[in-house]
């Protein structure tokens, strides 16, 4: 059909030719729109995903932080606890022993037992010394007690170790002292202090396991006693 | 003719450009679309932090509470040890400063076990 074509089909022709024209758009349009909502979905599922991980991140860690620091709460608390009991034992054993130091004062009242405690302390701090000549110090007022005893002192001393010993009281000890006896010898340079004090500031610090064991009971985590 | 021609290529030319504008507004939907995937997520994503954020408060509460209480237990249990302690020094303090006092008092004088007695 070569000849030319009359009005009605170039009409006919034209609107066949834009409706393809629409119709095309449409399809392309709608193609679009489709691929635009799935965009949509997976674009916003994407974000929310990413967001909410990082959240979860986020509080994960602030949890374990705050645990960790209830732990150490926790510890701190158990610690100050156990400091706090042991320093009720420090105040009784303080309690104690200044009890104690107000006690040696009166053991000079018992004049025999006194007597005996300083011929005893004499010899023993002689029998140390294995010196020829020792010079006692006592309290003013028990200078007359302490020759009595250092008389029988170096009896006792002959028995236990065959020597002679000379002694000489002096009463230099200070009048606040419980009581016993300082031996020097050699010329001042040897110097042993038998006093009531010094012997009971010496058992305070060798018997604190055994008062520990009196006062607080055995202590359970031990486990050597040699 | 010719003016049918151009009458006919002004039709198509409308058609084109009615075809164009309906492909437009498919591709600014799609633009609208894309801002509103983030927007809705961003809203999603609050909500989100915002719920998680209570959890977390509430948590914590609860830990404060319960620390406090712990710490109230473990005051009490001190001062009763404390208290207990105190008792029983009360009860064995005197036999132990007897124990101590004798000790102080007791003396036996004996030679170094290197050493022998002089025989005269």
């Amino acid at each position: 059909m070569s000849r030319p074509l009359n009005d009605d089909e170039v009409l006919s022709e034209m609107n066949k030719m834009v409706a393809f024209i629409k119709q095309e758009a449409l399809e392309k349009a709608r193609e679009i729109k489709v691929k635009a909502d799935e965009e949509f979905a997976i674009e916003k599922a994407k974000l929310v995903k990413q967001e909410t991980h990082a959240i979860d991140m986020l509080y994960e860690k602030k949890r374990k932080e705050t645990e960790v620091a209830q732990k150490i709460a926790q510890s701190a608390q158990i610690n100050k606890s156990r400091l706090r009991i042991l320093q009720a034992r420090e105040q009784c054993l303080q309690d104690l022993f200044s009890t104690a130091r107000e006690k040696i004062q009166s053991l000079s009242q018992d004049q025999d037992k006194y007597q005996a405690l300083l011929q005893g302390t004499v010899v023993e701090g002689a029998l140390r010394m294995l010196e020829e000549n020792v010079t006692l110090y006592s309290k003013k007022k028990d200078v007359s007690v302490v020759e009595t005893a250092a008389e029988g002192a170096k009896g006792q001393y002959k028995e236990i170790s065959g020597r002679t010993i000379i002694f000489s009281v002096e009463g230099e000890l200070s009048s606040e002292s419980a009581g016993g006896v300082v031996l020097i010898g050699n010329n001042k340079r040897i110097v042993i202090n038998n006093t009531l004090d010094e012997r009971l500031q010496l058992l305070e610090d060798k018997m604190l396991p055994e008062i520990r064991m009196d006062l607080f009971g055995i202590n359970e985590n031990r486990t050597f006693y040699n | 003719m010719s003016n049918q021609s151009s009458q006919g290529i002004q039709t198509l030319l409308e058609a084109e450009k009615d075809a164009a504008s309906v492909v437009q507004e498919a591709r600014q939907y799609r633009t609208q679309r894309l801002k509103d995937a983030r927007s809705q997520a961003s809203k999603e994503v609050e909500e989100y932090k915002k719920q998680k954020e209570e959890e977390f408060k509430s948590l914590e509460s609860k830990n404060a509470g319960s620390t406090e209480n712990l710490q109230a237990q473990v005051d009490k249990e001190t001062e009763q040890k404390i208290s207990e302690l105190k008792k029983v020094y009360e009860a064995h303090k005197d036999a132990v400063l007897d124990k101590i006092l004798d000790r102080v008092t007791k003396v036996n004088p004996e030679l170094h076990r290197n050493l022998r007695k002089l025989e005269s």
